[in-house]
């Protein structure tokens, strides 16, 4: 990352006088930033938050095995929501791009309608309004199936950018030799559509990832929700929350790596990438 | 529909905390992300590195669990503060995360002869980045920082669960008393709908106005 | 997946060890000794001693259960002393808990139950739509819920108590909240009950006990509305809170059955006097809220004493 693109817009190469300024600047951000914490750390522990015995209890098994339980809920919760919203987001893609407006204007109505709604929103609908009229599903689908429902129109985005950004003729070459606009459509263009949008797509899966911590308000057993399960039980309030939230950040730390190293890769082929509206974040919303 | 007119004061006030947070998280992310835009083009490593890190540790831990630990660990090192601007402080840092990417993007479009021609004039790498880059890049970075906008408001409905009662939490006060979820719902789904609509003709407009197409 | 600091692994590698040789997890011996509630593991004495129904009717709601060989319950995993998860031993433990034990094993014959984690406000549809068999999770009995439900019990009586900082002095009675910013768990029942006791009180909500623990302690509100039995088990641990005055409300907790099936109402009912005569009742008191009330078990509350039982 030294030498990126931006580099060569901003500053060249230092010379002698520009070498001692970033050196002043570098020791003056670390005092700074080390001042920082240590005040807060000091603050912290006059709090007695840092006191062995208030994390002791993580240096168990026990802690760490309830905390990963809630881990491997979360990637199932996730997973399902993410298979489940990838397949509306393709149906509602090629519904917006059909050529049948009785398709194209449902689909485009669905997309601009959930886009801004807030997922919680969705949540509550599905907890507190859907049981009055006889809809009562188990935890784990009160859960996934507003995540499914508010991130199909997300994904229905990408993937209409990366249908669009397919050359008409391929599409229009398909046609020529006999295949139907469906084939053709299933054939040829959303296999390439699929592999230049694929950064943007496992971008969005990382924020419905990190969506799926609604289950603390769903009590759906995820890691955040366990996390509140496990600081009722050991009174840690925050040393639970700052380990959840350790745990979060790993997990999508290599997540987004994976993403970016996709994306790389992508580069270096000769087939342009697409990227979504907003370079750099996703195509809708992620919270 | 009486359920509403019965509690449109509850309506009002959640509305309008919503746009309150929306419109104060948006302010401090906008300055937060220029902030850390610039620090992440800077020629100190240090600072990009921090830069750097600023992005991944926000955007990787889910936005619940910043306003749990804010509202509940910043007293602990003596901030403290109320909830409303605990939610403030939490949504501005976090989108300010996803800001700062977009704008960098927007910096990156901007072409490199405007840079060397800053400093050919003298300019410092601040008074380049303020006077030449930066007024491109934000221009170029509209539409991108319209979907944050709408993200954002999106995700205070998340300052609900720490206490905040904005327009979702009001929505959800309103059903337990009067237990009318269908009417109640759709009239908060369809108030954020309304705002959205706002944003993205503000978006629009400013795009049209003052967008460069490269 | 997450690497452990050496001491870390060290620890976790010692705590395998203990459970290994100690047998089955023992749920007593959890590290924080804090902990209310999670002491004794006298559980299991008192299942040793529960009783068994004898011949179920055939086709009855009870005699399916048994066939399933699991007793569906409809609880909580974070309700301290009342139905609370530990992590150590994954059994969910507390006077609800417990009981919901003991009927599993009168009705089957071995204290087999599952619990379905209900968010609080769908218990009736849970019930009417067969998703559990029963509802207990400090579920107060009401003419307006008996119109959806059938209630068994009551089996404990309650109530919302209010609490504040020690030092707090001008706080004794529900109407002293006039005015003043109070916090309650969301989605409980006491924030109608402070709504209906205090209408000038502006209501700040937290999602969970050990939240609305540290905002009273943090001072997003002078007192803090729950339970009486999750309180007091708050106020026994950390002095810097305390409870002021009695309860200001009767909450008659029931167990919720499906409306309408009143065989399995009379026998659960007839399970409840059973206990409470055999001084199991008060077992299962002594082993829950009984670990942070001083004294000898209350007086059960009469089976069929409130309105809508």
């Amino acid at each position: 990352m030294s030498s990126s693109p931006t580099s060569r817009l901003l500053f060249d190469d230092p010379g002698p006088r520009a070498r001692r300024r970033i050196r002043i600047t570098t020791a003056g951000t670390l005092l700074a930033g080390a001042a920082l914490v240590a005040l807060a750390l000091r603050q912290f522990a006059e709090n007695g938050q840092l006191a062995a015995e208030r994390w002791e209890p993580f240096g168990t098994w026990p802690m760490w095995r309830y905390l990963l339980d809630g881990l491997w809920s979360t990637a199932q919760a996730a997973a399902v929501a993410i298979a489940l919203a990838m397949a509306g987001g393709i149906v509602l893609a090629l519904g917006r791009t059909s050529s049948s407006r009785w398709l194209r204007w449902p689909a485009a109505a669905y997309v601009e309608v959930v886009r801004t709604i807030p997922a919680l929103l969705l949540v509550y609908v599905v907890l507190f309004a859907l049981p009055r009229y006889g809809v009562n599903m188990p935890l784990f689908w009160k859960l996934v199936v507003p995540l499914a429902v508010s991130n199909a129109a997300a994904f229905a985005e990408i993937f209409r950018a990366g249908i669009r950004s397919v050359e008409r003729g391929q599409l229009e070459a398909g046609l020529a030799v006999g295949l139907t606009r469906g084939r053709a459509m299933r054939l040829i263009v959303l296999p390439q559509a699929a592999r230049r949008v694929l950064p943007s797509l496992v971008s969005q899966s990382a924020g419905l990832l990190k969506d799926t911590s609604l289950g603390y308000v769903v009590s759906y057993a995820e890691l955040l929700y366990s996390g509140k399960v496990l600081a009722n039980y050991n009174h840690l309030l925050i040393q639970t929350y700052l380990i959840v939230a350790l745990i979060y950040l790993v997990v999508n730390a290599t997540l987004s790596k994976i993403a970016r190293t996709l994306e790389a890769r992508q580069r270096a082929r000769p087939v342009r990438a697409v990227r979504d509206a907003a370079p750099g974040a996703p195509a809708v919303k992620t919270s | 529909m009486n359920v509403i007119t019965d509690h449109l004061s509850e309506f009002g006030d959640g509305l309008l905390l919503t746009v309150e947070l929306t419109l104060l998280a948006l302010a401090g992310a906008l300055a937060a992300g220029i902030v850390v835009a610039a620090m992440r083009v800077s020629p100190v490593r240090v600072l990009r590195a921090a830069g750097m890190a600023y992005v991944e540790t926000l955007q990787n831990i889910p936005l619940l669990v910043w306003l749990v630990i804010a509202v509940f660990g910043l007293p602990e090192i003596g901030v403290m503060a109320g909830l409303f601007t605990s939610a403030v402080v939490v949504i501005a840092l976090y989108q300010g995360a996803y800001m700062a990417e977009a704008i960098r993007s927007g910096i990156n479009a901007v072409p490199a002869g405007q840079g060397e021609a800053a400093r050919a004039l003298g300019l410092t790498f601040v008074q380049s980045l303020r006077l030449v880059v930066l007024p491109q890049a934000l221009r170029t970075a509209i539409q991108p920082l319209g979907t944050i906008a709408i993200m954002t408001l999106m995700n205070t409905a998340m300052a609900a669960a720490v206490g905040v009662v904005e327009l979702t939490a009001a929505a959800n006060r309103v059903n337990l008393a009067e237990a009318q979820p269908i009417y109640i719902f759709v009239t908060a789904g369809l108030l954020y709908m309304a705002l959205s609509a706002v944003f993205g003709l503000v978006t629009g407009a400013l795009e049209r106005k003052l967008a460069i197409l490269r | 997946m997450v690497r452990f600091p050496a001491g870390m692994r060290r620890a976790a590698v010692a705590a395998v060890a203990a459970l290994t040789l100690t047998g089955l997890a023992a749920c007593g011996d959890s590290s924080d000794p804090a902990v209310p509630g999670a002491g004794g593991g006298t559980t299991d004495d008192l299942l040793a001693s529960a009783p068994v129904a004898e011949n179920l009717p055939a086709g009855s709601a009870m005699a399916k259960i048994k066939e399933r060989g699991e007793l569906l319950v409809g609880g909580s995993l974070d309700a301290p002393l009342l139905s609370q998860q530990n992590p150590v031993s994954g059994e969910v433990e507390g006077l609800d808990a417990d009981f919901g034990k003991l009927l599993a094993k009168y009705i089957i014959g071995e204290p087999k139950v599952k619990i379905v984690n209900s968010a609080s406000e769908t218990r009736e549809a849970l019930i009417s739509n067969g998703t559990v068999d029963v509802v207990l999770q400090t579920y107060s009995i009401t003419p307006e819920r008996a119109e959806k439900v059938a209630f068994a019990g009551p089996y404990y009586s309650s109530g919302l108590v209010i609490a504040t900082k020690a030092d707090e002095t001008g706080i004794k009675s529900p109407a002293d909240l006039n005015g003043k910013t109070v916090i309650a768990g969301a989605n409980t029942p006491a924030i109608p009950a402070i709504e209906k006791a205090a209408p000038d009180a502006k209501i700040v909500t937290f999602g969970s006990d050990p939240e609305c623990v540290q905002a009273l302690k943090q001072g997003r509100g002078v007192a803090y509305v729950q339970d009486q039995a999750v309180l007091l088990a708050t106020a026994k641990q950390d002095t810097s809170i305390k409870i002021q005055g009695e309860p200001f409300t009767t909450d008659p907790y029931g167990i919720g059955l499906k409306h309408g099936d009143e065989q399995f109402k009379t026998f659960v009912n007839d399970w409840l006097r059973e206990i409470q005569k055999s001084g199991l009742w008060a077992k299962v008191w002594k082993n829950s809220i009984g670990t942070v009330v001083e004294g000898e078990a209350p007086e059960p509350p009469a089976i069929g004493s409130v309105p809508g039982s």
